[in-house]
């Protein structure tokens, strides 16, 4: 069976693609890590009714998961490489803009600074 | 003129449209099918009659994502909720619907564009594009507030009111006009359905079946309704602001249950008795948030020179704002208010199909996937009514 694969493009990044791993748990279960109910919800009393079901097996007695039930938990695991990936982008993101932040501001200070030594004065 | 049959029926032997809504915006979850007889009689030199288009509903069913009392609905959780029962909630109405063969069967499939949350929008979207390219049916993004218009002029067969939209994410008063839907006021801050909400879990009342219907219940018990217990009233111009009672109102119910003493509001100073209860603070508040309501619809209807309110969206089922705004209208132009149950008020997936199957048959739906990208912000005027005159 073909594996399940995902392909991320952006301008900052040509092509980053994610794929399954065979035998790497994170791939083998339908309960994802970043798919779970957020902590707070949990903690104030709420009853999860929404669990993914587990995966089912063949129903020749073998060991052998279903095909459907193979492709959840791959793509279970790609979720999870999806949304840490996606996170790690966001936080990216928030230290460019927060250095960009600080070096508009260090140029205003500066800005400010020369303006008041050449006796500009606005007020 | 209007010609509602631009485009024809999937099989022209069967002389009607199916349509396949898709709802799910906010913390309900909705599927619907619809059903537009073929009428010839709407063709060029046909009037407008977009509000009687002798709709058959076929499936309208609804899930709720419920969160414990004291707690909203964060949009991970809401879209988990969405991505769990979406495939489920499809299966069951194509099944209440009779329809067996969707690829074959359906002409159109409608999801809600926007506004809303990101991530639900996301999750429904998601399942609209699966949908239309396994059975090869073609999409349609329509805008939630047309929706509830659409629905609310099709089971009332109001002809051209002034709309009244209040739901937990939007309080828009609204009049049609070339080819829009006018906002002519709205508020500034948070909808009044949010308002009530967040009250609601203030007073940690359940949020089964919604928060809005518990804060009425108890606003109904009120014994002492002779007695408001004053609260800012903060009309502006045509808008209004709900921020600042809510924050007051909080502060009341929170005093209450600390039991200060010291609040003149809550506690008669010489004997330290309650004076107001958690059933009149709730009336006051409905009270309060209505009269500025049925004032701003007032002046629009005064406005556009009309006799007619349609109240629109969740908030719009409840009995009081109904009754309030039916003495408004009746003393001032023998008018009379539009409303529906809850089956249509509060968001539901055959609001989406009915406007979407108008937008359908005046032969404006996605020639490209990339168009069904969802957006939080989605105002009503933006859209361009053409199945109207």
């Amino acid at each position: 069976m073909d594996r399940p694969y995902a392909v991320y493009e952006s301008p900052d990044i040509p092509s980053k693609k994610f794929t399954v791993v065979p035998g790497n748990p994170r791939y083998e279960t339908t309960d994802g890590v970043t798919t779970r109910p957020s902590d707070h919800v949990l903690n104030a009393g709420q009853i999860d009714r929404d669990k993914p079901s587990e995966p089912k097996r063949e129903a020749d007695g073998s060991e052998q998961f279903t095909k459907l039930s193979q492709l959840r938990m791959n793509l279970t695991g790609l979720q999870d490489d999806i949304n840490e990936f996606l996170t790690e982008q966001m936080d990216v993101a928030k230290a460019k803009k927060a250095k960009l932040d600080s070096l508009e501001q260090d140029a205003r200070i500066e800005e400010e600074i020369n303006g008041l030594l050449d006796g500009k004065d606005d007020d | 003129m209007v010609d509602l049959n631009t485009v024809s029926p999937k099989d022209p032997a069967k002389r009607y449209y199916l349509a396949l809504g898709l709802e799910g915006s906010a913390n309900k979850l909705g599927v619907g099918i619809i059903k537009h007889p073929f009428l010839p009689e709407t063709g060029a030199a046909a009037k407008d009659n977009s509000h009687d288009c002798h709709v058959e509903i076929l499936a309208n069913i609804r899930d709720t994502y419920v969160t414990p009392p004291g707690e909203g609905f964060l949009p991970r959780d809401t879209a988990r909720h969405h991505r769990n029962w979406c495939v489920r909630l499809i299966k069951r109405a194509l099944l209440e619907a009779g329809v067996r063969d969707a690829c074959a069967e359906l002409d159109v499939i409608c999801f809600t564009r926007g506004p809303g949350m990101g991530a639900p929008l996301h999750s429904v979207a998601l399942v609209a594009r699966t949908c239309s390219l396994m059975w090869q049916v073609p999409l349609v993004g329509v805008n939630h507030c047309v929706g509830h218009i659409e629905m609310g002029r099709e089971i009332t067969k109001a002809k051209n009111p002034v709309v009244l939209y209040v739901s937990g994410g939007n309080t828009q008063v609204i009049a049609y006009s070339d080819h829009r839907y006018r906002i002519f006021g709205e508020t500034l801050d948070v909808a009044v359905g949010n308002c009530l909400d967040r009250f609601a879990r203030t007073l940690k009342i359940p949020n089964a079946p919604s928060p809005g219907y518990n804060i009425e219940q108890l606003a109904s018990q009120c014994k002492n309704k002779e007695t408001l217990v004053e609260l800012p009233y903060t009309v502006k111009g045509m808008d209004l602001s709900m921020s600042g009672i809510l924050a007051y109102i909080d502060s009341l119910a929170k005093d209450l249950f600390r039991g200060n003493k010291a609040n003149k509001v809550l506690f008669d100073k010489k004997t330290g008795n309650t004076k107001v209860t958690v059933e009149d603070l709730c009336y006051s508040l409905q009270e309060n948030l209505f009269a500025m309501l049925v004032e701003i619809t007032e002046r629009a209807m005064a406005h556009v020179n009309a006799d007619q309110v349609l109240i629109v969206g969740g908030v719009g089922s409840n009995a009081r704002l109904q009754e309030m705004m039916a003495l408004m209208c009746h003393d001032r132009a023998r008018g009379r208010v539009h409303a529906t149950d809850e089956r249509f008020c509060i968001d539901n997936g055959v609001m989406i199909a009915q406007a979407g199957l108008l937008q359908y048959r005046m032969g404006n739906y996605v020639k490209d996937l990339s168009e069904t990208v969802v957006t939080q912000k989605f105002r009503t005027d933006e859209v361009y009514v053409s199945w109207r005159n």
